[in-house]
């Protein structure tokens, strides 16, 4: 599975904080956001295992935690 | 959440800018000079009054994040040392929310290390904010 965590402004919208999808053969970064219906949210940011990344073509596999955050608003 | 003396956290609890500041100086006897930025909740903010704000981090993440925007200061400036710490919790009008205090043998690179740090931390720290004002609760958007 891959564990999808929402931060923010994006799990208010969602109304959850987290959530789970079955990993498959070849699924990148793009097919994640599609499949939890965030592929229009913008600005979003993502990070892989707590790393941001900016290619959405990027693999995602088995383990691997996805974040899906508004921008930082923090200090 | 972190360890009290750790140089660089996140935490619930309130923060001493004073003992920040006497546990960097004591780290190191080349310091010249220590400047230090400290961030704090306003009761009014975008033409609005704000009762309190609500903070919210990528536990694990945002740490991370602040060690690494340390470690890239101590590469890109002439200093020696450098605390800063972040609180997440609900914070009402006066409270202190983040203090940044960076010590070097001189005080210019003190000043950009510290300018730096605080500006960088808003754009690559996980964290967010949430107002409560008149109107209901709004999360902050901007980082200015």
């Amino acid at each position: 599975m891959i564990k999808v965590l929402f931060f923010g402004s994006i799990a208010d919208m969602l109304g959850q904080r987290e959530r789970l999808l079955p990993a498959g053969e070849g699924m990148t970064l793009a097919d994640v956001l599609k499949a939890v219906a965030c592929a229009d949210f913008k600005p979003l940011l993502v990070a892989v295992n707590q790393t941001q990344v900016n290619d959405m073509h990027r693999l995602v596999k088995a383990g691997d935690e996805v974040a899906l955050m508004p921008p930082f608003s923090g200090g | 959440m972190s360890h009290p003396t750790q140089s660089v956290r996140i935490q619930v609890e309130d923060f001493s800018m004073a003992v920040e500041v006497d546990a960097l100086r004591a780290s190191s006897k080349r310091i010249g000079g220590i400047v230090s930025f400290l961030g704090c909740a306003r009761d009014f903010s975008e033409g609005r009054d704000v009762f309190s704000i609500a903070f919210e981090q990528y536990a694990g993440m945002a740490e991370k994040a602040m060690f690494a925007l340390r470690d890239e200061a101590m590469q890109r400036f002439d200093i020696i040392a450098v605390r800063m710490v972040h609180r997440v919790t609900t914070v009402h009008a006066g409270d202190q929310i983040v203090l940044i205090v960076v010590g070097a043998e001189h005080r210019k690179p003190a000043f950009e290390a510290c300018e730096w740090l605080i500006d960088t931390l808003k754009q690559r720290v996980p964290i967010w904010k949430k107002e409560t004002t008149p109107n209901g609760e709004s999360w902050v958007t901007e980082h200015p």
